[in-house]
């Protein structure tokens, strides 16, 4: 088994996926506690109407995804703020606009660029050098923003309106952590693919969640899960010749069932 | 009210207050004064803006006419006095299984009030430990929120709201839920922390007998105000009829009134 690490592109490929890893399960904590998947699943799908327009500008389609998800996150934000309609339903809103912004860029260019859905559905076994540098800047802030915002975080986190009145702007707080999930899922994007993504931001965090009620270990195990997923799930598809990304899924997702298994919460213990 | 020239500033003040949603008016034309280190209770019958009032002055809900004071303090500087008030709010269920220890619950209390990167520290854990005890839940530092009681979920909120020392204590209903025993522990350590720290505290309720043989100041509130005085003063027949607009009656028992009302609108 040893030998598969001595290829450059498996090694890319294991760095890749620990460090996009380590940055969907911290921000997939907050996902899981705020109950975020849904409009991470819609800004995952905005990301292709990004690609597509910066495709059809001859654009940066990375850049123009970033800033595009970033306006998606935003008029959502705006739209549920406003209070008339429920923030899945404004979700829902948004996921359907952009897909069908993507679709209508796809059909006003005059070629077919395959690129394209690259983007969307990227191999971790081909990530770039490129890649590499973006995931690392990409852990980084994500590292550094939680760790600024670590209580604030956790405030929000407990409950928005209490936070509110004890004095904390929760709704700027709240943007923040909108807008950091929605870049780890841009960013991620292109180097492992939108399932790969998703899979790492919600299941690691989701099998964390099943083991303590310490806000702190929750994302030290959320890390752990999310990192061992990656690292037993790549060497799985090298030894079963079998696809990587999805091997990582399954592996993510046997390990949450196994967490689920074992959860005090379940058996109404105490921690 | 005239106001003796030696008196303290109050501790909150109302001058015309209008607050409304969406065009129809939660509050209306409110005036008055909060003394310093009053007990005071608000009530009133559902939907008649108590809870407005507690997030008028906190900043939450901006009048559309009127200014409120907080202690010197007025308008859009709320926002920045909220973090030095002390805000309970009506009970709502944690998550059992959500990952927040009762100690990070009440050093929540903190958090607005340093900035990003800081943490409360050494000093900061003293001091929650030190209100967890004026709370009567010393032991619970380390368990996870969601597995109190209300009653004990009631405690650990009004710890929070503590640790910071507030120059208010907000409560709104907080008695809503709880058992009997409970709603008198709760009372008896509202009324206590007022007493010991001589703090300002407004307290809203519907359950008036509960709690007035405790307060200074009754405040009957409906979207206006009906009667604001002294319980005695404030909790009679008519003024009470008119502001649940149903039949009230007010019976003598051991030398003081007992308050029976309808909540509810007749016609």
């Amino acid at each position: 088994m040893g030998e598969m690490f001595s290829y450059a592109f498996v090694q890319r490929a294991l760095l890749a996926s620990l460090l996009v890893g380590t940055a969907c399960s911290l921000v997939g904590v907050f996902v899981v506690l705020r109950g975020l998947a849904f409009i991470g699943a819609g800004i995952a799908h905005a990301a292709f109407g990004g690609v597509a327009l910066g495709f059809l500008l001859g654009w940066n389609p990375l850049v123009t995804a970033v800033g595009f998800c970033a306006a998606t996150a935003g008029a959502i934000h705006a739209t549920s703020q406003a209070g008339r309609i429920r923030m899945d339903a404004s979700i829902g809103i948004f996921y359907a606009l952009t897909m069908a912004l993507g679709i209508l860029f796809v059909g006003l260019m005059k070629t077919y660029d395959a690129r394209l859905y690259g983007y969307l559905f990227g191999n971790i076994l081909s990530v770039t050098t490129t890649d590499l540098r973006i995931i690392s800047a990409l852990t980084a802030v994500v590292a550094a923003v939680v760790a600024v915002f670590f209580k604030e975080f956790q405030l929000l986190s407990f409950d928005p309106e209490v936070a509110e009145a004890l004095g904390l702007p929760a709704g700027r707080y709240s943007f923040v952590m909108l807008l950091l999930v929605s870049l780890t899922i841009v960013l991620s994007l292109d180097a492992v693919g939108i399932l790969l993504v998703f899979a790492l931001i919600v299941t690691p965090a989701s099998a964390a969640y099943q083991l303590t009620y310490d806000y702190r270990a929750l994302f030290g195990l959320s890390i752990l899960f999310g990192n061992l997923s990656c690292f037993l799930g790549l060497v799985l598809s090298y030894g079963l010749d079998v696809p990587s990304g999805a091997t990582i899924v399954l592996t993510a997702t046997g390990l949450f069932f196994v967490c689920l298994a074992l959860s005090p919460k379940r058996r109404g213990g105490r921690p | 009210m005239t106001q003796l020239p030696s008196a303290p500033p109050p501790a909150v003040r109302f001058e015309g207050v209008t607050v409304a949603y969406d065009g129809s008016p939660a509050l209306e034309e409110v005036t008055l004064e909060i003394p310093a280190g009053a007990l005071v209770g608000v009530i009133g019958p559902n939907g008649s803006g108590k809870t407005t009032f507690l997030k008028a002055i906190l900043g939450l809900v901006p009048p559309v006419q009127g200014r409120i004071f907080v202690g010197e303090e007025c308008c859009h500087h709320l926002k920045r006095i909220r973090r030095e008030i002390g805000y309970v709010p009506q009970a709502s269920r944690v998550d059992p299984h959500a990952p927040f220890r009762v100690l990070d619950v009440v050093l929540m209390g903190l958090y607005p009030g340093l900035g990003p990167l800081r943490r409360p520290g050494r000093e900061g854990r003293r001091k929650a430990l030190a209100v967890l005890e004026a709370v009567g839940m010393e032991g619970f530092a380390l368990r996870p929120a969601g597995r109190l009681s209300g009653g004990q979920l009631q405690r650990v909120a009004i710890a929070r709201a503590l640790v910071r020392d507030p120059r208010i204590l907000l409560l709104d209903e907080p008695f809503t839920g709880l058992d009997v025993r409970s709603q008198h522990a709760v009372l008896d350590l509202v009324v206590r922390t007022h007493r010991g720290r001589g703090l300002t505290t407004i307290l809203v309720t519907h359950d008036v007998n509960l709690v007035y043989p405790h307060l200074d100041r009754v405040l009957a509130l409906n979207r206006r105000v009906y009667a604001y005085g002294p319980p005695q003063e404030a909790l009679v027949r008519e003024t009470l009829e008119r502001m649940y607009g149903a039949e009230v009656q007010v019976h003598e028992a051991e030398g003081r009134p007992f308050v029976f009302a309808g909540d509810h609108h007749h016609g």
